[in-house]
Order: C-alpha cells, then structure tokens, then sequence
C-alpha cells in the first residue's frame, strides 16, 4: 500500500512541478478569480437591483433572503467554468507525454501502468480542486447574504470536486486512447458537452415519444353550468382523455446532467416567497418530472374556489383529489453513480493503455 | 573482437549466465516484419555491439529487450527474467536509453535523475547521492538545477545515459547513445561504459559510428531486415590480429615481395586514396605494433618502396560492408 501510494505521488509531484512552473497556470486562476469574481457582482446587484435594493424603501422585504439565487448562479458559474477547464488539465496527459517521449521512460521503472494513470489523475484533480478552492471566498459571500444553510456550501464543493474528478478521468481516458493531443481534448469536450448539452435536449426530444392520450380522472366543473349565474360551481368528476407525459421513464436523462446532479443534491435553502432559487427550480422540475404524472387532476379549486364573479371570496369548495405530495425522493444520487462510472472506465481504460509490454501500438505511433 | 551471430555462442564460454539471452525473436507492425528471427546473446561483463542499417530492427529489439513491447514470437532472458512475464523483476534489472531523450518542460536536470531514483523506489537519500555523482559523472553538475529543456542535444544525451544508469542496472540497452556527442563526450561514454562492463554489467549498444564500437565492444551483433546475420567469416581476422594497409609507390613490387614470403594478403578494396600512377596498396592482417614494425623493416630491406603502413578501416566496417542485405 505504502508502495504503491509512494509511485502515485512520484508521479502526480512530477505532473504538478510541471503545472506549477509554467506562468500560464497562475495567470488562469487570476483570470478565473477575477470572472468568478465579475459573476457574483453582476448576480447580486441584479438581485438587489430588482426592488432598488434592500433595506431601502419599496426594496425587497426583509425577511427574503437573496442569498439562495446569489448561491445558486455562482455555483453554477464555477461548475461551467470548470467543465470548460478541467478537459485541458488531464486530456493531453498520456499522450502529450507519448509524443514528448516522455511516457515509455517512465513505464520501464518500477512504476506499475495504475501508479501512472492514478498519479496523473490525482495531479489534474488537485489543479482542478485549486480552482474550486479559488471560488470559495464568493460561495461564502453568497453565504453572508442570507438563506443559504453552510451545509450547503460544503455539499456543492464535494459535489463539484467530484463531478471534476469525473471530467479529469474521462480526459485521462480519451488521452490514453487518442494518439493525438488535439483528438483526445476534442472528444472530452465533447462528452463534457453531452452529459451537459445533449441530455436535457435529448429528453426535451424524447417527450412526444412518452406522450400518450390516456383518461385522466378530473375534478371539474360541470358541462351544464352556468357562467352567468354567479354561484361558485359544484365541481364534479370526470373522465377526459388527454395527452400525458410520461417522464418518470426518460427522468434519467436529466440525472446524468452536472448541474442537475449539483442542484439536486444542494441542501434547500430556506425558501424565500419572491426572489427565485434556480437550484431549488431545477431540484423541483427534475424530481417532478421522475414522479411522472398524476392520475388525478384539479380543475376545480383553483379556478374556481376563491371567488364569485363579483368578486367576494368564498370558502374552496372541498377538492377530493389528493394535493400532489412533493416527492422527496432524489435524484442525484443516480446521475452521480453513473458519472462515476464514467470516470471509473476512463480511469480503467487509461491503466490498460499504460500496461506493458505492449501488444499493439496505435497506427502510425512508435514507442522510441 | 569476436563476432558473434545466429545460433553460435559466445567465444570464450560464460562461466555466469549471459545478461541477454534471445532465441528466434519476431515483431511485425502489421505487414512490416521488423524482426523477423533475431538470436543473441550479450554476456555479462561484456560490451556487445548492435550494428545493423537503418531500418533493420535495432530499436525494434531494444524496446523488446526493454519489455516495452511483446514480441509475437521467440524467447528472451534479461538476466534470467522473461520481460513479458515477469516484467517488474526484468525492468528492474534493466537499464534503457532511447536514442531520442524526451524532457520534461520545466525538471531541472537534478528533479530528473531524482524523479527516476523515486520511480525507481530508491530511498530518497540514496537517490540524492546517486543523482548527484551520476551528474558528475556525465559533467552535467553545472547544469543540475537548470530546466533540463533547455540542455544541447550532447547535454540531453548524457542526461538521458545517466537516467538510464540510476538504479545500477545490470543490464544496460542503450540506442545510439553516441549521437549528438562531441569527441570528448565519446571518449567518456567509452571509458564509462568498459567501466561498468569491467563492474559486470551487460551492455548492448547500437551505434551507427563503427570506429567507435570496434573500441569498446568485445562482441558484435549483425541485424539486417529484421535478422541476425553472420557477416562473412572470412574476412574476419583471428582474434589478436587487425587488419593493416601496406601501400607502395608500385604495387606489383609490393605483391611480388609479399607473395615470395608467403605473407597473407588481400587487394585493397579501393578506400585507399589515390598516389601516382601504379603505386597501390594491400590489406594484410598483421598481429600488433611489433608485427608491424619488423613487416615494415622487411620490406624496406627487400626495396619495396613503400609509401605507408596503418591499420586499416576496423573489423566491424568491413564485416559490415560484406553484408549481403541492403538498406531500407
Ligand atoms: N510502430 C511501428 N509501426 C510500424 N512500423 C514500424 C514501427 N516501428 C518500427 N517499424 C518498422 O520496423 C522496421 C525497424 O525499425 P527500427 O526502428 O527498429 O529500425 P532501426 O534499426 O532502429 O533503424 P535506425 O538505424 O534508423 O534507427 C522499420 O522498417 C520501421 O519502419
Ligand atoms: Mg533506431
């Protein structure tokens, strides 16, 4: 074990010298402190701006907490953000060193092809993780704007360490696998940018395929009633066959998506009534959408329940249909295991790619 | 210098086990058999040289030898360790320079030779010492904590030797290490290199600069597409006995003499150089300085007149030059 962990550090110190030495690494966390930076300014003066700021008149009420939208489009600015930059730490790796002549030096010690790979990932994790440790200080801002529980400043950092982590081993994969260095970026950009991108397209297309015309039980408004007569209607119910849109058999598709993962698992935030929590939105739309629809619909109490046509309220006649139950089930768990997943069989391709001695080389590549 | 090739052993029997042991090795790259039945074997203690044109298999083989590559076929021992099988135990023994030495953008020279002591699993120390009397050793001390990028090709290639030497391997493969060194820098890689042979290590080096080799190797290895060949055994001289160039100012003079002592010699191939009309040379093994001297005074007092006397192009060019297969 100490061995073993002796060659992975060997290797992630030589990867990190290498980092750490080039300028462009510090001048690429200024200018990402700086855009983090930019980000959480224009989020908060945009959330303050919208009522012309709190504590001055007809400004936000006090007890609604800005924190949570500040929070959430933060986070997800650091998430994107490091999608875009986490490819470029791992994705040359194997065969930037491959074409360096570097890599078959280094497979003839003693250091086994996982010594490698694992070496090699743990340094691109720990640049990645310097990035995320550089955003912190606008997560905590966000934290002193009120309404977002510190718990869920540490759950989106170990989320986000993690989702990185996926990204890096993808990257390592594709650069154990693609003999060029252009190829493997290319495609871990475009992985990166299908778990993102495709997956909330692909279930927006795969919507009419899971729409059927079922019946559907309603609680409505008689046919025979009338609009006229000014009396609140006795809502009965129906049976009306409508199209239904079975998500909770294509919900997984938004599971796999980073920042869904990232919103789902974020702990809530103390609900505020006006200003909009785009974690809370996306943890509610997505779990709604595993529940799938109900078989039961009020049509009724809403439209009709509050007031007469002239306007006075009434007492809501009482609905039979159930109050849809907000499911509390999550969902991140799922899309994270299968992320890791990911991450795991670029890590296990990366480690086969590394063994030798080696049985087939890629067309057109020489070991020396 | 013995040659040694196909399924003959070495001259002198080894008493130890050879450092390098390959029987009827083959690797193709698709349709390109770049070895195609290679039989060696590199005693330990010895220099070997691996001589062969470009395109031949010489680095095919060493990367084989390096465990870098399987081989589709055939049987290899690195000091008894089977490099496909039983890789660690092979690699450990073994010491690899490519011919073209890759650097890390920012390592400094030091970093390098450590980073490879750890890899190594050289306890930090000792690696430390190593590092440091391997820079000495290949007059890089000057340079230990400069960027290794920025060293000269000749900077480079010594860096590249003393990496491969970190863990004293005992057995050294080494590719056209030669390339890219000032004389001086070829004088120390001789002298280094009968050092560790004299220490016991096995070296097996190929080269491209023949005069060099017929200096340091004891043995020699001919590939050529892909096979060890035997180069023609009749131009070989005895063991001891170097072939020198006699020239005279008439040649039927000098061929006349010699045949009436009943020396044995053959024409010069041509690479003599041109003298006036009639004048000419001959090669003739001749065992020593002594030899060459009480030849030179025979033929003197005989009245050839006689324009010259050297060693002649060494035992490996022309073993080579005989070589029947051609460059590819
Ligand atoms: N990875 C590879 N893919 C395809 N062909 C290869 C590969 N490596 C070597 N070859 C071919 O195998 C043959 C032997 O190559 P090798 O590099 O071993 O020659 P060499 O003896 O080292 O030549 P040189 O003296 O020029 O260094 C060549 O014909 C070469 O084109
Ligand atoms: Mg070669």
């Amino acid at each position: 074990m100490s061995a073993s962990w002796h060659g992975v550090r060997t290797v992630a110190v030589l990867e990190l010298r290498q980092r750490v030495r080039s300028t462009r690494w510090v001048v690429a966390l200024v200018v990402w402190f700086v855009v983090v930076g930019a980000i959480t300014a224009l989020s908060w003066a945009a959330i303050h701006g919208l009522g012309g700021g709190p504590g001055v008149d007809g400004g936000l009420p006090e007890e609604v907490f800005t924190g949570p939208p500040i929070f959430g489009v933060v986070v997800f600015f650091v998430l994107f953000l490091g999608l875009l930059v986490s490819p470029t730490l791992s994705a040359t790796s194997i065969n930037g060193d491959r074409n360096a002549g570097t890599l078959a030096t280094l497979q003839v010690t003693m250091l086994s092809p996982a010594q490698i790979a694992v070496g090699k990932l743990l340094a691109a994790w720990v640049a990645a993780l310097a990035f995320l440790a550089v955003s912190v200080p606008f997560l905590v801002l966000a934290l002193a704007a009120g309404g977002v529980p510190v718990v869920a400043v540490v759950v989106c950092l170990v989320v986000l360490a993690l989702l990185l982590a996926v990204v890096c081993a993808i990257g390592l994969g594709f650069s154990a696998l693609s003999p060029r260095t252009s190829g493997s970026a290319v495609l871990t950009f475009l992985s990166v940018a299908a778990l993102t991108v495709l997956s909330p397209v692909v279930f927006a297309l795969t919507v009419p395929a899971v729409t059927q015309d079922e019946p559907v039980r309603v609680w409505s408004v008689p046919l025979d009633y009338d609009w006229e007569s000014g009396e609140p209607p006795e809502c009965e119910w129906r049976t009306e066959t409508m199209p239904v849109f079975h998500t909770e058999r294509t919900w997984w598709l938004l599971a796999v998506n980073p920042f869904v993962i990232l919103a789902d698992a974020a702990p809530e935030a103390r609900q505020a009534a006006t200003v909009s929590d785009p974690l809370a939105a996306i943890r509610t739309a997505v779990r709604a959408a595993r529940t799938g629809p109900a078989t039961e619909q009020d049509w009724c109490t809403d439209t009709f329940g509050s007031f007469t046509s002239d306007g006075t309220p009434v007492a809501p006649a009482q609905s039979p249909v159930d109050v849809p139950e907000p499911d509390r089930s999550v969902v991140w768990p799922y899309g994270l295991a299968v992320e890791l997943l990911l991450g795991a069989a670029g890590l296990a391709v990366a480690i086969r790619r590394l063994s030798i001695p080696q049985r087939r080389l890629a067309r057109g590549t020489r070991v020396a | 210098m013995s040659i040694t090739a196909g399924d003959r052993a070495p001259t002198p029997a080894p008493a130890v086990p050879p450092g390098i042991e390959v029987t009827g090795l083959h690797r193709s790259f698709g349709a390109v058999r770049a070895l195609d039945g290679v039989d060696l074997v590199a005693r330990t203690g010895a220099v070997t040289a691996l001589v062969g044109p470009n395109g031949s298999g010489k680095t095919t083989l060493l990367l084989v030898l390096a465990g870098l590559l399987v081989p589709d076929g055939g049987r290899v021992r690195i000091a008894g360790h089977d490099p496909v099988t039983d890789g660690p135990a092979a690699r450990a023994r073994t010491g690899w320079m490519p011919d073209a030495f890759g650097t890390w953008d920012s390592l400094t020279a030091r970093e390098v030779l450590l980073t490879f002591g750890a890899a190594y699993r050289l306890p930090r120390e000792v690696a430390a010492a190593r590092a440091a009397e391997l820079l000495e050793t290949v007059h890089l001390t000057e340079y230990a904590d400069r960027p290794a990028s920025v060293l000269s090709r000749g900077q480079k290639q010594r860096l590249g030797l003393a990496r491969a030497l970190v863990h004293r391997p005992e057995v050294l493969l080494l590719d056209e290490p030669a390339s890219g060194l000032d004389p001086r820098s070829r004088v120390d890689l001789r002298v280094l290199l009968r050092d560790l042979a004299a220490a016991g290590t096995t070296v097996l080096v190929s080269s491209h600069v023949l005069a060099e080799l017929d200096e340091m190797a004891d043995d020699a290895v001919f590939l050529s597409g892909g096979r060890t060949v035997r180069p023609d055994r009749g131009d070989v001289p005895a063991d001891g006995a170097r072939e020198w160039r006699l020239r005279a100012l008439s040649l039927t003079a000098l061929t006349a003499w010699l045949d009436s002592v009943g020396a044995r010699w053959r024409p010069d191939d041509g690479i003599g150089g041109d003298g006036p009309p009639g004048s000419g040379g001959v090669l003739l093994p001749v065992a020593g300085e002594e030899s060459a001297a009480r030849l030179l005074a025979d033929a003197v007092r005989a009245g050839v007149p006689v324009a010259g006397l050297a060693p002649a192009a060494g035992a490996l060019e022309r073993a080579y030059l005989t070589l029947e297969e051609e460059r590819r």
